[in-house]
């Protein structure tokens, strides 16, 4: 027993002493040299520095000397933007409040798990930043995070502080829970038709509406006893304000253009609409709004609502002016936006750069955070990932994501822990309270713990992901 | 002294009508030549304790045991202050599971004869010490076990209601109670069928209630200094119990055990100006520094996690953070004791109190002093509760609380040999004759069979299920079914003393995800948990009749 303490200390001494080397590198200056530098807005530079201080991007150059600086040597390789995900529920200990079809007061803030093994995975896949929405069960959901992949770091360090704060809207089927059975002696909740939803809508802002009367006239003293403060509005409150960014989930055209005049009715904007499968079909319309559109590029099929799309949708969209991204909405595809972004050229041309900014600048542009990150430019935060081809090869891989500076993802250095991590495991099994439960208590028994250890050799990044 | 005596022939009475002690009687005793362990003082290596009329005369090396005491000669035995279990729901009958789908019997006005406005699972008002019945049995096996004294209250809902430290023994409720209300409990969980049905829900629902209960408290006040012209605010007895919680003056208990649930609490606490404790506590090492900076006791349950789930092939291996999180929980104790962090014990889910112990051996182990552990068991249990004026130590005056010990109390060996409760003695019961053979060789296999309605507690939902099972003898055979999967047969059904075990891999949206149930039968309640891939969820159910 004695002897299994000892190893496992010394275990995690090593993985802190690890973890802590990755760690340093914060500290100082970083110089990212000789690479390919994608930019993101404005082109392609080869051959190139770009130095990293204290988190932000400092210069971009050639022959750029830092004497102090951490040196990263790129030669051959390219650096990229750190993607962002503009549609995302990793994180999330719970994504959808379905019992109420607003759920305003809801924020996902609340339910974040900075353990989840997703967030490593897609730093592994060269994601810097997240927006994590709420579900789509209810017409009016609940508020979004948008958060930097921090990993290792405490709760707090993730969220986005400079982002604008926003809020999920859902329309279709999810919404008048078409696939949805009640269990017995459940009744279904109301909305079940596309028109329900739009009502219900159009309900809350009219409610939102009053309730903010309520407090402007009581902040001008016109009434006595200050109106109860309801988390449900409030938050509509900021929408109809404009302060709050609303990201509208739905597939059909007619009901996200409906959303949009609904919007245009109450004198507020649509940030952005979620999937819109079928935008290609009033890109002219999105574009007029100054609405954005955020989309997987050619995943459909999946429910009636989401028959009728085209992989040219990202095209016509661009073609028409609306900023596009495209999002991943899966703990899984998150790893390889670059490809999903790849194809956009292979149906109907897309510009390379135009490309790119469907997973770096424009979803930055959606979520209001584009003067942050994004792209590759003095100023901005140093989002950004080592790739060891260019990023639209299914051939590349990234080596290293820094997330403000810091390197949070390093694959020589993953490789090189896995087997510690598989030592650590073996130790760790054969741990009293490790073993199950018909063969604990057998201490003296020698044969008690070697015998049949599991023989899977386990994948050293494999956690709790809920999905 | 007229007073008196009605009261001692119901307790007479009492006594003889529930034997529910061996021998228990108040009078005056004496515990003579026993190692005494004071916790507020030094230890006394051999001295007497003289008990009368229920509270602690005298205590020391020199004290002559008086003439008219009952002498118990505590050679090779010690004596502590009666234990402390700082968080259960002793005494509180269990609520009958809802049956899945029964028809919104939880919603807005569940059979209720409240004022409140608000769903039940979101009454703050309920009080444990109007729900605790005397004479449980639950409490006579703590007892034994060494407790005296628990803070208990309701498990179930979001708000639990507010808790109260009990003594473990009484004829009635009034006798039990100490302190009532000691804190509001809060429990991050869901209600089934209404709003909120996720933990999205549930912080929203607790600050949307936390508001209104400021703002009730408001308008009480404008309308108490001046009605006219002002609507009557309406009563509402929910809002009114949160009145001292958001005003700082009752404590909230929050249940957290994760590094994030506990982080969730104490920002709850933070938002509202809380005072705030943490119950369960088990990574509450990751979040020291916080706590000690916000002077935030942990209520520490000593129920450490252990694999629960047999060997399976199909099964992926276990996470190497389930792995790790089972080494380092032992090593909590320890690490908040040297940060600074102020916790006392409970026993958590623990069903059998000897893993009470050797769990808590296991914290001395990994660094606790023993000394430590004691306290964290007495002492710091009674300050936390605010009732070390009277209770947690042996000190003259306060109330006799005793525990009798042959040995240590955390030695391999230790046994309880008496139990004293408000002064009252309690033997300790002969233990059965353990039959020889395997786990399952003694007594028959409960009857298990049957349709059972199943609740799982997935997070963050409730996932309704039905079971069927035939048994024969030992080994069960038969069906679970839901929404979410097909009927699946199960596999390696068995019996065990309390209940029942099985594996199952039920398919979900396509993946085979294999798990195994442990269900504790009583009548036709069961009660249990199900190891997933993704961790153990709780489960709960009832027999079709």
């Amino acid at each position: 027993m004695k002897n299994h303490l000892k190893a496992i200390l010394i275990g995690i001494s090593l993985l802190a002493l690890l973890c802590g080397s990755a760690l340093a590198q914060n500290t100082g200056e970083t110089l990212i040299k000789n690479a390919t530098v994608l930019t993101a807005a404005r082109g392609t530079l080869e051959n190139t520095d770009v130095l990293i201080s204290n988190g932000k991007i400092a210069r971009i150059g050639k022959n750029l000397r830092a004497p102090n600086a951490v040196v990263i040597d790129a030669t051959g390789k390219y650096l990229v933007p750190g993607i962002i995900d503009c549609h995302s529920h990793a994180m999330l200990d719970a994504i959808n409040e379905g019992s109420l079809a607003v759920t305003s007061m809801v924020r996902t803030r609340d339910v974040l798990d900075p353990t989840d093994m997703t967030i490593y995975r897609a730093l592994a896949g060269g994601v810097t930043t997240l927006n994590l929405l709420h579900g789509s069960a209810n017409p009016i959901g609940g508020q979004n995070t948008v958060v930097k992949l921090k990993w290792g770091h405490p709760l707090e360090d993730y969220v986005f502080e400079n982002a604008p704060p926003g809020i999920k809207f859902a329309l279709g089927e999810n919404v008048k829970r078409s696939n949805f059975t009640p269990q017995p002696g459940q009744s279904r909740r109301y909305p079940a038709t596309r028109m329900g939803t739009m009502e219900v809508i159009r309900d809350a802002f009219v409610r939102a509406r009053d309730y903010k009367k309520k407090w402007d006239d009581f902040r001008a003293g016109r009434t006595k006893v200050p109106p109860r403060r309801d988390i449900e509005l409030e938050p509509l409150v900021e929408v109809l304000e404009g302060k709050r960014l609303v990201h509208a989930h739905g597939y059909r055209s007619d009901e996200h253009l409906n959303l949009m005049l609904i919007a245009d009715e109450f004198g507020f904007k649509v940030a952005t609409l979620q999937h819109g499968l079928e935008a290609y079909k009033i890109a002219p319309e999105i574009a007029k709004f100054g609405t954005g559109v955020s989309i997987f590029v050619d995943y459909w099929g999946y429910k009636l609502e989401a028959y009728d799309t085209i992989p040219y949708n990202a095209y016509i969209l661009w073609k028409n002016g609306v900023v596009v991204s495209i999002n991943s909405d899966s703990g899984e595809r998150i790893r390889r936006l670059n490809l999903d972004a790849a194809k956009t050229m292979k149906y109907g041309g897309v510009p390379e750069e135009e490309a790119l900014k469907m997973i770096t600048l424009n979803p930055a542009k959606q979520l209001g955070v584009d003067k942050w990150t994004g792209s590759i430019e003095v100023g901005k935060d140093a989002d950004v990932a080592i790739w060891s081809g260019h990023p639209f090869s299914p051939f590349s891989y990234v080596e290293e994501t820094l997330v403000d500076g810091e390197v949070l993802f390093d694959r020589a250095k993953d490789i090189a822990r896995r087997s510690e991590l598989k030592a650590e495991r073996e130790r760790l099994e054969k741990l009293e309270a490790n073993l199950p439960p018909n063969k604990r208590g057998k201490k003296d028994d020698k044969k008690g713990g070697k015998d049949e250890n599991p023989e899977a050799t386990p994948d050293p990044s494999k956690g709790g992901n809920k999905r | 002294m007229n007073k008196q005596f009605p009261r001692v022939v119901l307790a007479v009475l009492c006594f003889f009508a529930f034997a529910f002690a061996i021998n228990a009687q108040v009078g005056s005793y004496a515990i003579t030549n026993a190692k005494i362990v004071t916790v507020s003082g030094a230890v006394i290596e051999n001295g007497t304790v003289v008990i009368r009329n229920g509270l602690i005369e005298s205590v020391g090396a020199g004290v002559k045991a008086p003439s008219d005491a009952k002498i118990f000669d505590g050679k090779g035995m010690t004596v502590y202050p009666g234990l402390f279990d700082a968080d259960t729901s002793l005494g509180i009958p269990s609520q009958p599971a809802g049956a899945p789908g029964g028809g919104g019997q939880r919603g807005q006005t569940a059979g209720d004869d409240s004022n409140s406005n608000y769903a039940d699972g979101l009454r703050p008002e309920t009080m444990a010490a109007s729900k605790l019945k005397a004479g449980d049995s639950q409490i006579s096996a703590h007892r034994n076990a060494g407790f005296t004294t628990a803070l208990t209250v309701d498990n179930s809902g979001i708000f639990n209601g507010q808790s109260a430290v009990i003594n473990l023994a009484g004829d009635s409720v009034s006798e039990m109670i100490i302190r009532s209300p000691f804190a509001q409990h809060v429990t991050f969980t869901t209600l089934r069928g209404s709003y909120p049905g996720s933990l999205l829900g549930t912080f929203a629902a607790l600050r949307q209630m936390f508001l209104d209960a400021k703002r009730h408290d408001e308008l009480l006040k404008m309308y108490a200094k001046d009605p006219r012209g002002m609507k009557r605010p309406g009563a509402d007895a929910s809002l009114e119990a949160l009145i001292p919680v958001v005003n700082g003056e009752q404590p909230v208990v929050f249940t957290a055990n994760t590094e994030r649930e506990i982080i969730r609490a104490l920002d709850l606490a933070k938002e509202f100006k809380l005072k705030a404790l943490i119950s369960g506590g088990q990574e509450s090492w990751k979040v020291a520094d916080r706590l000690k900076a916000d002077n935030i006791a942990v209520l520490l349950s000593l129920d450490f996690p252990k694999r629960t789930l047999s060997e399976s092939k199909d099964a992926e291996p276990e996470t190497l953070e389930t792995l790790r999180l089972r080494a380092e929980v032992p090593k909590n104790p320890a690490r908040l004791k040297a940060a600074g962090v102020r916790f006392a014990f409970h026993s958590g889910e623990l069903k059998n109190m000897k893993d009470y112990f050797a769990n808590a051996r296991e914290a001395v182990e990994n660094g606790l002093s023993e000394g430590d552990a004691v306290r964290a068991m007495t002492l710091t249990a009674a300050e936390i509760l605010g009732v070390d004026n009277t209770l947690g130590s042996i000190e003259k005056g306060k109330i006799a609380n005793l525990v009798l010990v042959k040995g240590g109390l955390l030695d391999k060996d230790a046994s309880v040999a008496y139990v004293f409760v408000d002064g009252k003695e309690f033997e300790q019961p002969k233990k059965p004759e353990k039959p020889a053979g395997g786990a399952n060789a003694g007594g028959a296999a409960p009857r298990v069979a049957g349709t059972w309605n199943l609740t799982i507690d997935v997070p963050g939902q409730s996932v309704a299920s039905t079971l069927t099972l035939e048994q024969s003898a030992q080994t069960l055979t038969g069906t679970l079914s839901s929404d979410m999967f097909p009927a699946t047969p199960i596999r390696d059904g068995k019996t065990t003393p309390t209940g029942f075990t099985f594996s199952v891999t039920v398919n979900v949206g396509g993946s085979d995800i294999p798990v195994a149930f442990d269900g504790r039968v009583t009548g036709n309640e069961v009660e249990g948990t199900i190891d997933t891939p993704q961790g153990p969820v709780a489960f709960r159910g009832t027999r079709v009749p």
